[in-house]
């Protein structure tokens, strides 16, 4: 079995080991797992719900739910890539928070119209994510300071200082979120009516799949993508192989700043308009959920995302009709992430059971195996 | 019905792991007072029938019989009650302990001042352990700290424990493979003292000359099987050899008379720190000839493996220079040094010069990924990955499970090290370093490797071979140079040495 089909077989068995945990913790609270299951798939405009408000439809829930995955696509994507080279990216949050801040007040409060404000709010994003991935690459580099440690500490600067700002110059009195950008700088296309139907468009969904194809391209053929693999594999045998080691640490922890940019601007500027202040997105985290799921591999994680996702943007609608907490979604994420974090564990007891079954095998045929022996 | 004469049985066992049957179905039997040579490559079983005699593992299936009686041997401590001890291949000591320290941990003499306070009585232990060690020869000073003494000191200091512990069969697993010639000899005396003394004696080891001095019976393994039990004093050493290996094997090897050509490497005063600062290569100067093999012989930890990764950019150099074929290259970067042309088999083959989670065809280009045609306009052509890797699977008989997908971590050192060997050979580089080239391979790998090396030489290429086997050194070397404390204390054409002058060299009581 190669390691491609066995990576799958263990990843389709944590998420259906997971959601049959889920559905026991829902057969306890007295509900019906399967029709909390198909609320989900009803959220995310997978399956038709019994009746729709005025100018909605299932398609309206299904560009929602693509909205909503967009930024956790970058965000995965951004992980993975600081993980290829060994890097830890737990700083995901924070570089989304500053990418969002800074597009926002430089773009979003401008009166430019939509075809120069939208690509300059892309562009912006990746720049200010991509400064801050690379300080965290270069403090590792220079300082040998730990990405996670020096990631972390940034995620709480950039929290409080960019709630700083916004409370004393950017704040919404009602909301007490910063204030709303204006529509031409927004990366969603706001309730779209097409056909007598309301559609929310996310243009950085394409960027997003235009990412995840570029990254496999690198990742699996390029000379980039080898130094990475093998700095992240094993830095002194990459050293000794004359790799510098220190330029694709700092390099990874570029690009996953920028693409943790993209993950910001398409949050704040897109799937919302305002950024609340003091609060990390959680997309950051669940990120790594992501990742790992689909180990690390960008098409992996396309569809790890589009999994992972239906759980997050669906629980609404699940916990409206079954009258669940809609906490119960991030309690089976919770458990998907655990299960294959223990990917390391499953794959070494498949390894030995093919190995057993090597050796039955040759045995067997050897002629040898005497009946009742123990193998 | 157990028979008398034999202190241990080991009956048909059987242990298996997964995926390898690491003993099957072998039968031992050892005599009270005899020296019993288990004799095998690496993998064939001989570690672990003696880890179940020492209670590490238990056997699948078989009995163990110790004096008459069967035993269930579940742990070391349970062995140590039958009185059998085992000195490890890599010694077990607490290194800012004192030997006596050692020796006494876990077995302490206790006393109780005023009758009422415990206390070690390392005063009485430093006693007896000095009557101990006059006893059977074995010189220690019990006050000295562990991290202070050689490592043949350090070898008695774990003989000693066992006898402290009134051990009566004494285990050895590879007890040489870190002695100098000299230092051998004295073990060999020691273990022939420990049996005239009464005591029983299990030696591991793959050193045919050594169980030819001093063994009286030996037990062949071969992949986990018995091959036979014979006496020692009715073979040579060739028969044994050809039993352990399943063929004929060439115990000598074919060398040409060397041809020297150019100066390729100018070594001059030479000056490395390690990573703590520490100067451990200090003012080295040598030169390697096209054609020329050049040896650096030394005890472990003399700066040997810094002179070659200072030579190859690894570490930085503190003073002097190294030139290639004239060229100045201590200030180039790795990758410079490599181009200018050095190939480089490293001491450790899994760390340093392998990706173990890469592929095969991948561990291969290592060194020529970036560049075409392996790369075109950075984009990496799978197609010439493949070929490559092919073409030195078949020309290096590099050995795995599917060829060029195989991940390395899952092959053989052996094949692991014909990779890199096979690697670094075709950089056709006009300096080729070996550290350790055949450190924990079995006799057919090493042939192999050896045949390259000296296939190297007569290609014209300058090669720096530096190895702890003093055998393999005296075997291929044209020139050695003996390194003793980050000095080379000689540096002479290996005809003009003696194997046991060479040792000298090496412990610094001769220098020149």
């Amino acid at each position: 079995m190669s390691y491609r089909k066995k990576y799958l077989k263990i990843a389709v068995l944590s998420v259906l080991v997971s959601l049959l945990a889920g559905a026991v913790v829902i057969l306890i609270l007295g509900k019906n797992p399967l029709s909390a299951y198909y609320n989900l798939l009803q959220g995310c405009g997978l399956a038709p719900k019994a009746k729709y408000a005025g100018g909605k439809s299932m398609f309206t829930d299904l560009s929602s739910y693509i909205d909503y995955l967009t930024p956790m696509l970058f965000a995965a994507l951004s992980y993975a890539v600081a993980m290829r080279a060994g890097l830890f990216n737990i700083g995901i949050s924070g570089q989304m928070l500053v990418a969002g801040f800074i597009s926002s007040v430089t773009i979003g409060y401008s009166t430019l119209s939509a075809p120069v404000a939208k690509p300059l709010v892309l562009l912006i994003g990746i720049v200010s994510g991509m400064a801050v991935g690379a300080l965290i690459g270069f403090f590792k580099y220079r300082f040998n300071i730990n990405e996670v440690v020096s990631s972390i500490m940034l995620n709480y600067i950039a929290e409080y200082v960019i709630s700083f700002f916004i409370h004393v110059k950017y704040v919404d009195p009602v909301s007490r979120q910063s204030r709303n950008i204006s529509d031409a700088a927004r990366l969603t296309l706001h309730q779209i009516v097409i056909g007598g139907y309301k559609y929310d468009i996310p243009i950085g969904f394409i960027l997003a799949v235009l990412a995840v194809f570029v990254l496999k391209f690198v990742f699996d053929r390029t000379v980039l993508g080898y130094e990475l693999r093998a700095v992240g594999l094993n830095p002194t045998a990459a050293r000794y192989a004359g790799i510098h080691v220190g330029r694709n640490l700092v390099l990874s922890m570029t690009i996953s700043g920028a693409l943790a940019g993209l993950a910001g601007v398409t949050y704040y500027l897109g799937y919302f308009a305002s950024i609340q202040p003091r609060v990390l997105v959680s997309t950051g985290y669940d990120a790594i959920a992501v990742g790992l799921l689909g180990n690390n591999d960008p098409v992996g994680i396309l569809a790890a995302s589009f999994l992972i996702e239906i759980i997050g943007k669906g629980s609404t609608y699940m916990s409206s009709q079954a009258g669940l907490q809609s906490e119960i979604a991030s309690v089976i994420t919770g458990l998907i992430l655990l299960a294959s974090a223990c990917n390391a564990f499953f794959m070494n007891r498949l390894d030995r059971r093919q190995a057993a079954k090597e050796e039955l095998h040759r045995k067997k045929e050897e002629g040898g195996i005497q009946k009742g022996e123990r193998v | 019905m157990a028979d008398d004469q034999y202190i241990v049985e080991m009956n048909h066992i059987t242990k298996r792991f997964p995926g390898i049957v690491a003993n099957d179905d072998v039968t031992v039997k050892i005599r009270k007072g005899e020296i019993y040579a288990l004799l095998g490559e690496n993998g064939a079983g001989k570690s672990t029938l003696m880890s179940m005699l020492f209670g590490m593992y238990e056997p699948d299936e078989g009995q163990i019989i110790v004096r008459g009686k069967e035993e269930k041997i579940t742990s070391p401590s349970y062995a140590a009650g039958l009185n059998i001890g085992m000195v490890h291949q890599h010694f077990k000591l607490v290194s800012n302990y004192t030997i006596a320290e050692n020796i006494i941990l876990g077995n302490e003499p206790v006393r109780k001042a005023f009758g009422l306070f415990p206390y070690v009585d390392i005063k009485s232990a430093n006693d007896n352990i000095r009557k101990l060690s006059e006893q059977y020869g074995l010189e220690v000073n019990p006050t000295d700290v562990i991290e202070d003494v050689n490592v043949s000191t350090r070898q008695r200091v774990e003989i000693l424990k066992m006898l402290y512990r009134q051990a009566e069969i004494l285990i050895f697993d590879e007890p040489t493979a870190v002695l100098t010639p000299q230092e051998i000899d004295s073990l060999l005396k020691i273990i022939k003292n420990l049996r005239d003394g009464g005591k029983t004696i299990i030696l591991i080891t793959h050193k045919l000359e050594e169980i030819k001095r001093v063994a009286d019976r030996c037990a062949i393994l071969r992949r986990g099987k018995l091959i036979g039990v014979y006496d020692v004093p009715s073979m040579d050493t060739k028969e044994m050899a050809n039993l352990m290996v399943g063929r004929e094997v060439e115990l000598t090897l074919q060398r040409k008379p060397a041809h020297f050509g150019d100066v390729v490497l100018d070594v001059e005063n030479l000056h490395v720190e390690n990573a703590d600062h520490f100067e451990v290569v200090k003012g080295v100067s040598f030169q390697i000839h096209a054609g020329e093999i050049f040896a650096i012989a030394g005890v472990s930890g003399n700066g040997q493996t810094e002179i070659a990764d200072a030579i190859a950019g690894l570490l930085r150099t503190t003073q002097g220079s190294i030139r290639i074929l004239g060229r100045e290259i201590s200030s180039f970067t790795i990758r410079e040094r490599t181009k200018t042309g050095i190939s480089y088999i490293p001491e450790d083959r899994q760390s340093v010069g392998l990706i173990l989670d890469f592929n095969l065809a991948e561990d291969l280009a290592l060194r020529n990924y970036y560049e075409s045609p392996f790369a075109k306009k950075s984009v990496l052509q799978k197609k010439t990955f493949e070929d490559y890797g092919n073409r030195l699977i078949g020309k290096y008989d590099i050995r795995s499970a599917s060829g060029n997908d195989t991940i390395v971590r899952s092959m053989s050192g052996g094949n692991q090290q014909k990779a890199i060997v096979g690697r670094e050979i075709e950089q056709d580089a006009p300096l080729t370093i070996f550290v350790q080239p055949t450190r924990g391979l079995d006799i057919g790998a090493i042939e192999n490797i050896h045949r390259q090396i000296l296939e190297e030489r007569d290609k014209g290429k300058a090669v720096l071979l530096i190895s702890l086997e003093l055998d393999e050194v005296m075997q291929l070397a044209d020139t050695i140079g003996v390194i003793y404390n980050g000095e080379l204390r000689k540096t002479a054409p290996a005809a003009d040495f003696t194997t046991s002058e060479v040792g000298e060299y090496m412990m610094g009581v001769k220098r020149s």
